[in-house]
């Protein structure tokens, strides 16, 4: 057995380039998959993590009604009467000598519930582990600090922050691996005497019982409520889109080193033919060479594993900074700066690699078993054999797009989309190379006889497809990939352009809790104003943000309801948007975002009950408003309608529109008079910026998908590289033997040339229908089911043609090298033509 | 057509140096053929490359056609093979895409050579005919080789050197290929140099040379 496997593995002593092109492919599919499955098992355990931040997976808050805090005595009180699971918070913003927001959260840490809660069985920690926390409680105390906002601050290990009240916070600690998020963290007593407060935020509370949350409830004072904590729900919902998004991707690169292991297999077993066929003929059992190629994948695997966990992640902590930003601004959700692999994940990595060339081996030796050791000696059988596959392979490939069909009226989820997506990929990729296959026999009949050179080269594809297809499948599913998600982020950046133009109307926007509205409307050099109220209340369990809108605004004057299918005609909309300015009647009307509509499944139309200060009220949904980047849901009235139902709205802020253009305007000039209107810097912001940022935004939330893409792309060109390689060195004897019939260098590269853009050309323009059937399914329906937002689908042909040149160019690229690599080796092969025989 | 003068090669290996060809010589006059007979091993098929520019000589001079091949380089070998030249191999080489007419035709079309005549001729001889639509999998050893022999002819060229072309063949098969080999060789005047240890095949030549310890020694010179 041992020299059986012996004899395979001495292949890739001669063969050392075969063996450094299967380790690449196998290294890469796997760093890929395992970098996207990295960053994603790290921001699901830092949204964990971030729950259990100061016992937060804790199911209640009590909270004041009157937004004046919690008082230290009625925490006590509620303590001593046997409610061991609370403690208490503060969380709050405050501004450091350089005008900088900062926000604090504090709590008692040894108030956090440890496990023997009254009647409790929940279980709680420190979140911060050991590290040091006697430190945090004791005097001088400690400020934590996550790594990036104290870069962001400029704080070191032991500095102070100085606030603006001239207090100074404790020295600080730099915490890496916590979820505080973007916040200062400390011990309670230390922040109520740097603050200066003698309140808490609110309480937070762990798992009761329902007798004891009803005696709680009822035994807390009147302006206090105790409310369930969604917190934890709300993170995990709304980032699972962007997670699922990012599998999809990931596995898609799974499945195009998926696609390169089954080729480096393929062409290992085809270089080491005559080896196998040798080992039949001596004697050796199918069985025993089955073992020992699975003995031979075995190491391949745990190779392509171990380099590939090591590469990926690699990879991922490049990626990470990218991915965190995101989240956190689409999310406010925070990811530690330290990814952590566990031995599920090295196990997991393992086992797919294992399967992957595992699967991979399956054909091929089941083809071997089923053919005679005669037949196995003659190649152009194989490939006659290969056609009949190829035949087979449309035939599924029709099942599966068949099936996509008849899947798609059922669309309903976000798992159901990309269950159809993967069929149409994948049945595309499957029915490649028949249309190839297809296109070779319709050239080679309708070529003249006088062309026997182009006739050479269509029919030398047929030899070449067989090795070459797996390879340009691998390519296809990149191809389509990124024209899809290209074609979506290109129509996804010119709708929030577009919404932006119409949402953005106001020079400046200011946030401020109160507004000198006379002195506002005097300024001279301001010729609009707007102000914007509102409050979030919770609707189908969902956060949710009801918004009073100035009717004379400029921008509510403009503004443009969603015209997506289903909608009623423009005339309709604009007389029910007359409706709602008027917001009268015994069923208010009222507009929504698209989430609304979209992920609380409310049509057009709907009777909705809100909750108002004078209990559950009717409103008429008669429009819906494009509402990119916010995932909670969202309602808009007129400002008089928002405070007649509840009079607890909040001034949020305004829009200011200046007299002159503000590109002319001095910033310094600008800050001086807003401040005089009360407005401070830090409070206010420029149109402009608010759209910069926002596609700052947008661009670093789509980077690691466009990193992902490309990343797929060179590896289905280092796929296309190794068939190509292999197909060469296969073939070198051929070739040798063209050149002693006096084939020139140009007409060998025609003939082996030819097939391969042949087949480029057929795989590129394969890719356009599918990638637009990928694109439209994402923007028409997984997008929307994800998150709630409609845009129109729009073509751009640049960013095709550069995909084009790019695929164009790794083409050309890896038939250099290979033409290069058969130059080098030719002669030998030319002096090895006629064997050893005398 | 093909003269070697005092050719000698050596194969350098790290268990010895191995001289196969030791100041050898031979000349094979335009339009004759010719055997080379020896043992296993005793450096035949390597005379065999290095009249046709696959291997270069330690030293000694090769004239092809009155040309002095030695310092030929890789075009002007190409060049050589392209117009003049023509190698037979034991395993066929047909290109397994392209039909038998295609293959048949290929080095001709290669060289610009076609000639219908000499086409339809050697078709008729060969037997081809009903064959001619097939692909080489198609074929038996016989029928492949054949074409082969067919392909080399329909090319016409000066000098074809053979290196074993029945080896793969069984006695009938391979006597059946000589005849119409050597019949053949009369239609297009062609030299020949055929390595093969089978002194039956070799029976067909005009000469007959024997290759034993490097050097090269006639054992039959038939006039014809």
């Amino acid at each position: 057995m041992m020299w059986v496997f012996v004899t395979l593995i001495s292949h890739y002593r001669r063969h050392p380039g075969q063996a450094l092109t299967m380790g690449l492919g196998l290294i890469s599919g796997v760093a890929l998959w395992v970098a996207v499955q990295l960053i994603n098992d790290h921001a699901r355990s830092s949204y964990a993590d971030a729950d259990q931040l100061l016992g937060a997976e804790a199911r209640y808050w009590i909270r004041s009604d009157n937004g004046l805090g919690i008082a230290v005595p009625d925490y006590i009180g509620l303590r001593r009467a046997g409610f061991d699971p609370l403690y208490p918070v503060i969380e709050t913003q405050v501004r450091d000598a350089q005008g900088r927001s900062v926000a604090i959260i504090a709590t008692d840490l040894l108030a956090l519930p440890v496990g023997n809660g009254l009647g409790s069985s929940a279980r709680y920690s420190n979140p911060f582990g050991a590290s040091s926390w006697l430190a945090l409680i004791q005097p001088d105390y400690q400020a934590w600090y996550p790594q990036s906002l104290a870069t962001q601050l400029g704080i070191e290990a032991g500095q102070r922050l100085i606030l603006a009240s001239g207090e100074r916070l404790p020295p600080a600690l730099i915490q890496t691996q916590t979820q505080q998020g973007q916040r200062v963290f400390m011990d309670i007593a230390a922040a109520m005497a740097i603050l200066g407060t003698d309140t808490f935020s609110y309480l937070g509370v762990g798992q009761l019982s329902e007798p004891e949350q009803l005696r709680l409830a009822a035994l807390l004072p009147a302006t206090l409520t105790l409310v369930t904590n969604h917190q934890a729900l709300d993170l995990a919902q709304v980032t699972e889109s962007l997670h699922t998004h990012l599998t999809a991707l990931g596995l898609l690169s799974f499945a195009v080193g998926l696609f390169i292991v089954f080729n480096a297999v393929r062409f290992s077993l085809l270089a080491r033919q005559g080896t196998l066929t040798t080992l039949r003929e001596m004697g050796i059992s199918l069985g025993m060479l089955s073992i020992a190629i699975i003995a031979e994948s075995l190491l391949w695997s745990l190779f392509g594993t171990s380099l590939g966990l090591v590469m990926g992640y690699a990879l991922s902590q490049l990626l990470l900074p990218a991915m965190a930003t995101s989240l956190q601004s689409l999310y406010a959700a925070e990811l530690g700066t330290l990814i952590g692999i566990r031995p599920t994940q090295v196990l997991l990595a393992f086992g797919l690699s294992l399967a992957g060339v595992v699967l991979a081996l399956t054909l091929p030796l089941w083809l071997r078993a089923r053919a005679s050791i005669r037949r196995q000696r003659d190649t152009t059988a194989q490939w006659q054999l290969d056609q009949r596959g190829i035949r087979w392979m449309a035939l599924v490939a029709m099942g599966l797009l068949g099936l996509a069909a008849t899947l798609y009226p059922w669309l309903a989820s976000i798992e159901q989309g990309f269950l159809i997506l993967a069929l149409v990929m994948f049945g595309g990729a499957l029915l490649l190379p028949w249309l190839v296959l297809s296109l070779i026999e319709a050239c080679a009949r309708l070529l003249p006889k006088q062309q026997w050179l182009l006739r050479w080269a269509v029919s030398d594809a047929l030899a070449q497809l067989p090795h070459l297809r797996i390879a340009l499948m691998a390519l296809l599913l990149t191809l389509t990939a990124n024209i899809g998600v290209t074609t979506l982020v290109g129509s996804f950046r010119t709708a929030l352009g577009d919404w932006l133009e119409t949402r953005l109307a106001a020079d400046i926007y200011v946030q401020v809790k109160s507004l000198d509205q006379e002195a506002i409307k005097r300024a001279p050099w301001l010729r609009g104003y707007s102000p914007r109220i509102g409050l979030d209340l919770r609707w189908q369990d969902r956060p949710t943000s009801i918004r009073g809108l100035d009717l004379n605004g400029p921008d509510t004057l403009g503004m443009v309801l969603a015209q997506d299918q289903g909608m009623p005609d423009q005339q309709v909309q604009d007389q029910a948007l007359q409706a709602w300015r008027l917001g009268d009647g015994p069923v208010i009307p009222i507009l929504a975002n698209e989430q609304v509509r979209y992920l609380a499944h409310t049509p057009l139309g709907s009777m909705i009950e809100l909750p108002t200060s004078a209990g559950l009220r009717r409103f008429e949904i008669i429009g819906y408003v494009h509402d990119y980047g916010n995932s909670s849901l969202a309602f808009y009235l007129p400002s008089e309608t928002v405070m007649a139902h509840w009079p607890a709205a909040e001034l949020l802020g305004a829009g200011l529109w200046l007299t002159e253009p503000s590109a002319q305007i001095d910033p310094d000039w600008l800050s001086n008079h807003l401040s005089a209107l009360g407005i401070k810097p830090g409070q206010w912001v420029l149109q402009g910026e608010i759209k910069r940022i926002s596609f700052a935004i947008f661009d670093r939330t789509f980077a690691i998908t466009a990193t992902l893409n490309t990343l797929t792309l060179l590896v289905a060109g280092l796929s296309l590289l190794t068939a190509l390689l292999a197909v060469h060195q296969q073939r070198l004897p051929e070739y040798a033997h063209w050149r002693s019939m006096g084939v020139n260098f140009n007409q060998w590269l025609q003939i082996v040339a030819l097939p391969l853009l042949l087949m480029l050309a057929v795989t590129l323009l394969l890719s356009l229908p599918l990638g637009f059937s990928l694109s439209w399914l994402l923007i028409n329906k997984l997008n929307v089911i994800a998150f709630g937002w409609t845009m129109p689908l729009l073509w751009s042909w640049w960013p095709l043609a550069k995909l084009g040149i790019l695929t164009l160019g790794i083409v050309l690229t890896t038939l250099t090298v290979s033409v290069v690599r058969v130059r080098q080796t030719l002669p030998t092969a030319i002096q090895q033509l006629a064997g050893d025989s005398g | 057509m093909l003269t070697f003068s005092a050719i000698s090669k050596t194969y350098y290996q790290p268990d010895g140096d191995i001289q196969v060809l030791r100041q050898a010589d031979l000349h094979l006059p335009a339009g004759q053929t010719a055997a080379l007979l020896g043992e296993s091993g005793c450096g035949k098929s390597t005379l065999l490359h290095l009249a046709a520019g696959l291997d270069q000589p330690d030293s000694g001079q090769i004239m092809i056609n009155d040309q002095c091949a030695s310092d030929f380089n890789d075009g002007q070998w190409n060049h050589l093979r392209r117009e003049t030249l023509s190698l037979v191999f034991q395993q066929y080489h047909l290109v397994p895409t392209l039909s038998v007419l295609d293959n048949l035709l290929l080095q001709a079309r290669l060289a610009d050579r076609l000639n219908p005549t000499l086409q339809q001729h050697l078709i008729d001889k060969l037997g081809l005919a009903p064959l001619l639509g097939r692909l080489p999998h198609q074929l038996s050893g016989g029928q492949q080789q054949r074409v082969a022999i067919g392909r080399v002819l329909m090319h016409q060229p000066r000098l074809i050197l053979a290196d074993e072309p029945t080896g793969n063949l069984d006695e009938a098969t391979s006597h059946s290929v000589m005849e119409l080999l050597t019949n053949l060789l009369k239609d297009t005047g062609s030299s020949l140099l055929m390595v093969t240890h089978s002194p039956a095949m070799a029976s067909y030549m005009d000469r007959q040379w024997l290759l034993q310890a490097g050097r090269i020694t006639p054992v039959l010179a038939r006039d014809t």
